[in-house]
């Protein structure tokens, strides 16, 4: 391109001395011609005006150098400077708009930067050039000391000579400036993605942080992945943002660093459970790491708050694919669909017990960035609590390795305090878990701070419970204040308990890993180890902090004791993996030499991770898993008879689906998830009232149960409660604004609530409504009776849904795509019956495909064609006017085109004075 | 490709005449303020600093001073502090706090000639490692000062003894992307571009343009070294990819013809480091855009890596003046506003629309 316009230039100079004849300045010798080079040079001599000046022959020749070549720079026009006049006026009104609230913000900020106080920044500056001799600059003795006093002016051959001494220092030097290398910056390990913000200001962490997120944006779209990472790691260690941690996330999806993309979802997610790039992103994630059902769940979740979104519909085929692929080897996935549909919580349980099993890997590689510090441990034994009750279902992306494990984690304390903070995690799901052992549930509950801890007196075990909440939101400073004044407190308290102190120690070691002061970390790890040695916990915290102080060797030592105690961790495999290929790169390969001694792990202290805590609490632990045993029993059951219900539910057999809930609730009358199942399926039978008491009881069981809130609403309205169902409705939003079916709902039942109040205000139908209002929940018998209007109420109201007039294309689009999903001709035709003819191709155009088209034919040809002929014949003159509609007909299969061809057969059948034989036939030419 | 309505547009936001001939202007960061800095015609040096209020130049303050000041930079300073370091006529280097500008903060007799040209890194934020400052003169030396160390500079880059001394026009900082890396790029008036590698205390890199090199800058300062655009006495403005070093051929570039004279300045967007505004001595600018190519390094006839340059785009042009236009500095707060000041004796608040969607 350059060397074409280079020519081109080279050309004119030359052209210029010898002429262009006259007649190449024609029009058609100029719309023959293809040579840009020689166009240029005409449209030159025809600007020069040496030959006349012709306004419009020069307009035509640019169009045609436009046209030949947009980038041209024979078009490029010295253009006089724009002003606010030249834009729009609302743009600019904008644009000022901005701007002034720009200046204001930046005045007020200005107000608060003076108002700081100068901090002293000293220590954090590196020092002075050349007056501090660094590492590399030792052996450049003479030279470099001279400069310290009087820097000497250097030649720029000396700089050479300069530079050829030091080589030799610098062992890990790249650039060579005398070999024949290319030189080729790879900075990405160079980058330091930890940065010293503590003496920043609110406003310069957010300039910073920013600045570093467009670093990495810019990195990431000329493809340098790793340094985009680096940079979007940088903006994250100044201020957390959803952005930087998204933008992260899809890097390392870039660099197939799955586990730990999956890390940087998770947090996204946290932060903003709503997040659609950040499902779709989980849901790659997924995808690559096997968990399809997950990644399905994703790609839903991302569909419900996009429903257009065609990336996730794209990955949602190519899931469904994989899946189908898959499911008859593992028919346990099969069944998690079902239980999807019904049991969301149940479901997000398992997703984070598997999602902490698959990825604790990963997150402790990240260093520490979740409570990772905590290792593999306490998450299996996380998982096994989940997996306790489902029985069985688990099986998928986790291994069977948890379910047999799970006892054995559940009763050290130790785990009893992760167990607080998954507890925490997971929030009002958690509850239900009622016949867990005492303790845990205790510290299952939100805010129990008071939860016993050990053998700590109450205030220790406060402080330490303060310390595990603030540390679980993310407050590291603060909670190692908590732990500290717990560990102070207990040497004055003199309790005898070295299992707390050492428990206190790993905690406050977890704060500071995260806080990045990894030798504070060690120190604490330490103590924890003399008071119990072989602890996992602070030795895996010990050997992540001493990795990222790159003391490899220690890490070695660390990890591989670690994988004494417990070898399935993985990621002390994997950090041992990584490790060793650090310290052969470092030693060479006399590596193991230089390692210090690795301790061995006694038989007790092995079984002491296997099996029970020893001799003192033995028997109490045995007693407790004898209960265990006896509820888990219990619970297969009620597993059992519950995922039979799903199962029903599943194929639509709601009254079975009923008994098995009901059989579930007589061995657990506090489990408010069957309460809801049983209430959709009482629902779906349009048994309102019973569902509305099911609903009833969850509620009491689960305040805030947004789902029993929505099928209490369904059941309202079912009853024709509409008031009652508006409120419930509004209660749903209010927990999760996301329900896009609420809101739908909610829009609706509003219209009805008008309508039905209108008719309460126009005194022949008022008494329609007022009856049924008043059976709603006290006679069982009048329900009965009523059954049979309220279902008949139902399907009116079914109908009711499709025949509201749509004002605008979205409302039109949601009707079309109800009365699709029941495959519903009858309300097309309704709907169609509304819209006028005119505005269909503006309403339809959005949502046109292949399969719509279809079902709009039918809905005509079925419905609308004997009764109003005219209407069809309108409608199918405005159709095809839609845009894409001439690309969809070229995709349309051969069936549909059958029905099409139908439908105008149909319609040239009836005679009718709207239209003539000739007008469908030239219609049906542009159809088929 | 950006549709004609999606092109960037510069519009005028405000215009303002001034008494005195201004030679540069910066934004300071973390406001709506700018200082310009020029020269009095009775021979005295200004510094002015305006704040935009409401569609409107306010003067904040007039700062008189003995000698004509032809550059200043806010690049080693903190976002706190916000001093400004400036070069004036005489070869003095100063640091000024502008909140109580009668005494300098820092001042040093840098050059034995007048301060061309000077840059700043290590501070607000941008570039690891100590703030610097470097400047370039007429005497023909580049020197690195840190404002922590009185009277001599850090470093010292000029020609051996005997060589002719060439009057150097420009200097940037870059590739200062960890504490110990940093280069610094000059240009001077016979063309050459020289490339300091601070770390190492060489010459990283030289080559000739053939024209004198007007304005030097890296698209960032504080990443790995990725592109240089210099731009040149003729017209033509060179970018340099920087990511791939060949032994012998150096860095690959693209060279554009944009003006029909002198480029006097070229400045990215601190928010984009792909686009760049270029400003000719007809007092015209132009906003470019750089494409990357498929793949920015590729293998030569022997078997070594050698760098790939790109395209430049040309977004928009737009003729402001008959005045050269000397300086232009993009808002490091605001995308897309930019102040720049010409020969014609004033100063101009600029808008530059739809930058985030090129």
């Amino acid at each position: 391109m350059s060397a074409e316009i280079v020519n081109g230039l080279l050309n004119t100079e030359v052209i210029n001395s010898s002429k262009i004849p006259v007649e190449h300045l024609d029009y058609d010798y100029i719309q023959k011609c293809t040579d840009v080079g020689y166009l240029e040079k005409i449209l030159k001599v025809l600007r020069s005006g040496e030959e006349g000046i012709y306004p419009h022959l020069i307009d035509f020749c640019e169009k045609h150098v436009e046209k030949l070549n947009p980038r041209s720079r024979a078009l490029r026009k010295d253009k006089p400077v724009a002003s606010a006049a030249s834009l729009p006026k609302d743009e600019w009104s904008q644009i000022s708009e901005e701007l002034e609230s720009w200046e204001t913000e930046m005045r007020a900020g200005e107000v608060q930067l003076k108002q700081l106080p100068l901090f002293g920044d000293e220590e954090n500056v590196p020092p002075i050039r050349g007056s501090n001799c660094s590492v590399q600059s030792t052996s450049a003795s003479g030279v470099k000391k001279n400069k310290n006093k009087a820097p000497c002016p250097r030649g720029y051959k000396d700089w050479d000579k300069f530079d050829v001494e030091k080589e030799c220092a610098k062992v890990d030097e790249v650039v060579t400036n005398d070999s024949a290398r290319t030189v080729i910056s790879h900075s990405h390990p160079k980058i330091k993605t930890n940065l010293h913000t503590s003496v920043l200001t609110e406003q310069e962490k957010v300039v910073l942080a920013n600045r570093e997120k467009d670093k990495g944006n810019e990195a990431f779209k000329t493809g340098d992945y790793e340094e985009a990472l680096a940079y979007y790691s940088r903006s994250l260690s100044i201020l957390p943002t959803v952005a930087a941690y998204n933008n992260r996330a899809q890097a390392e999806i870039k660099l197939q660093n799955w586990h730990k993309a999956l890390s940087d979802c998770q947090k996204v997610l946290e932060l903003e459970p709503a997040n659609a790039k950040g499902l779709l992103r989980r849901a790659t994630v997924q995808k690559h790491l096997g968990n399809l059902q997950l990644a399905v769940d994703d790609v839903n979740a991302v569909l419900h708050i996009e429903p257009h979104n065609e990336i996730a519909k794209k990955l949602l085929n190519e899931l469904s694919k994989k899946m189908a692929e898959r499911v008859p080897e593992k028919p346990a996935k099969r069944q998690k669909m079902l239980i999807e549909e019904i049991e969301e919580e149940e479901e997000e349980k398992e997703h984070e017990a598997r999602d902490g099993a698959v990825d604790s890997s990963s997150r402790q590689r990240a260093g520490g960035e979740s409570c990772a510090a905590a290792a593999t441990g306490e998450e299996r034994g996380d998982m096994g609590n989940a997996q306790k009750k489902p029985h069985g279902r688990g099986d998928g992306g986790g291994g069977g390795r948890g379910g047999c494990s799970a006892d054995k984690y559940t009763v050290t304390p130790p785990k009893g305090e992760e167990g607080a903070r998954k507890g925490l995690a997971n929030g009002n799901s958690a509850a239900h878990q009622a016949e867990k052992a005492d303790r845990e549930r205790a510290e299952q509950s939100k805010v129990n701070l008071d939860a016993p801890a050990g053998n700590l007196p109450p205030r220790l075990a406060r402080l330490k419970n303060e310390g595990n909440h603030l540390f679980k939101n993310g407050q590291f400073g603060d909670a190692i204040g908590k732990y500290s004044q717990a560990i102070d407190g207990y040497t004055e308290a003199g309790v005898d308990s070295p299992e707390d102190l050492c428990i206190l120690y790993s905690n406050r070691a977890a704060c500071y890993l995260k806080d990045g002061n990894s030798s504070d970390c060690i120190t604490d790890c330490t103590k924890s180890l003399e008071l119990q040695p072989f602890s996992l916990k602070p030795l895996l915290r010990r050997a992540m902090a001493y990795e990222s102080l790159e003391r490899y060797r220690n890490a070695y030592v660390d990890y591989k004791t670690v994988l004494q105690i417990d070898i399935g961790i993985q990621a002390a495999h994997d950090s041992v993996n990584r490790i060793t290929r650090m310290l052969i790169e470092q030693d060479g390969p006399e590596w193991r030499e230089k390692l210090p001694e690795i301790p061995m792990v006694p038989l007790s202290a092995q079984q002491h991770r296997r099996e029970e805590p020893p001799s003192a609490e033995e028997a109490q632990a045995r007693a407790e898993r004898a209960t265990q045993e006896a509820a888990r029993k219990a619970e297969a059951r009620f597993t059992l008879f519950k995922s039979d219900g799903n199962e029903f539910v599943k194929k639509g057999r709601y009254e079975e689906a009923v008994g098995k809930y009901s059989e579930c609730l007589k061995l657990k009358p506090n489990e408010c998830a069957i309460y809801t199942n049983r209430a959709l399926c009482f629902v779906k039978l349009d048994r309102f009232a019973e569902a509305k008491q099911d609903c009833d009881a969850a509620l009491a069981l689960e305040p805030e149960n947004k789902k029993a809130f929505y099928r209490r609403a369904l059941a309202n309205k079912g009853l024709k409660d509409y008031l009652a169902c508006s409120t419930d409705l509004q209660e749903v939003l209010r927990l999760d604004s996301s329900v896009a079916e609420a809101e739908r709902e909610l829009q609706e039942v509003t219209e009805l609530l008008r309508q039905s109040l209108a008719a309460a205000a126009s005194p022949g139908k008022a008494r329609r409504s007022v009856p049924i209002t008043e059976v709603d929940d006290t006679e069982e018998a009048a329900t009965k009776k009523q059954d049979t209007t309220t279902e008949q109420n139902h399907v009116d109201q079914a109908k009711s849904i499709a025949i509201t007039q749509p004002a605008n294309a979205y409302e039109f689009g949601q009707a079309l795509s109800v009365a699709r999903s029941h495959d519903d001709t009858a309300a097309c035709a309704e709907l169609l019956r509304l819209v006028a003819p005119e505005t269909l191709p503006s309403y339809v155009s959005t949502y046109l495909d292949g399969h719509t088209l279809a079902f709009i034919m039918q809905a005509l040809d079925d419905h609308l064609l004997d009764k109003e002929p005219g209407l069809v014949y309108q409608h199918l003159n405005h159709l095809h006017t839609a845009e894409r509609f001439s690309m969809l007909l070229m995709l349309l299969d051969k069936d549909k085109r059958r029905q099409m061809t139908q439908l105008f057969e149909h319609l040239s059948a009836v005679e009718s004075e709207d239209f003539s034989q000739n007008d469908v036939q030239n219609l049906a030419n542009k159809y088929i | 490709m950006s549709t004609p309505l999606e092109k960037p547009q510069i519009i005028v936001h405000i215009q303002k005449s001034l008494n005195y001939t201004v030679f540069d202007s910066k934004w300071i960061p973390c406001s709506a303020k700018f200082v310009t800095m020029g020269n009095f015609p009775r021979g005295t040096g200004v510094m002015q600093i305006y704040e935009i209020n409401q569609g409107e130049l306010q003067l904040v303050k007039e700062i008189e001073k003995p000698k004509p000041i032809k550059c200043g930079t806010f690049g080693a300073t903190s976002l706190q502090q916000r001093h400004l370091a400036t070069g004036d006529f005489d070869g003095n280097l100063h640091i000024w706090n502008l909140e109580v500008p009668d005494v300098p903060v820092y001042t040093v007799k840098a050059h034995k000639e007048i301060v061309n040209s000077i840059d700043g890194v290590g501070g607000l934020g941008i570039g690891d490692g100590a703030p610097e400052i470097v400047t370039g003169s007429r005497d023909g030396t580049v020197k690195v000062w840190d404002p922590r160390q009185k009277d001599t500079p850090v470093a010292n880059m000029e020609p051996v003894e005997g060589e002719t001394k060439r009057d150097c026009w420009t200097v940037a900082f870059g590739n200062a992307f960890n504490d110990q890396d940093r280069c610094v790029c000059a240009g001077y008036d016979n063309g050459d571009i020289k490339l300091f590698d601070l770390r190492n205390m060489s010459l990283r890199w030289e080559t000739n343009i053939k024209n004198g090199v007007c304005c030097v800058e890296f698209d960032r300062k504080d990443i790995n070294m990725n592109k240089l655009v210099a731009t040149s006495l003729e017209g033509k403005f060179h970018v340099f990819d920087l990511r791939t070093q060949h032994p012998t051929k150096g860095f690959a570039s693209v060279s554009e013809k944009a003006h029909k004279s002198t480029v006097w300045q070229v400045r990215h967007l601190p928010q984009n480091r792909d686009i760049f505004m270029t400003a000719g001595g007809a007092g015209n600018l132009h906003l470019w855009k750089y494409e990357y190519p498929a793949q920015r390094s590729k293998k030569d006839s022997e078997e070594v890596d050698m760098g790939v340059a790109g395209t430049v785009n040309l977004l928009q042009n737009v003729t402001l003046s008959t005045q050269p236009i000397a300086s232009l500095d993009w808002s490091p707060d605001k995308q897309g506003l930019c102040v720049c000041t010409a020969f014609d004796q004033s100063v101009r608040v600029l808008i530059v629309t739809k930058l985030n969607r090129v």
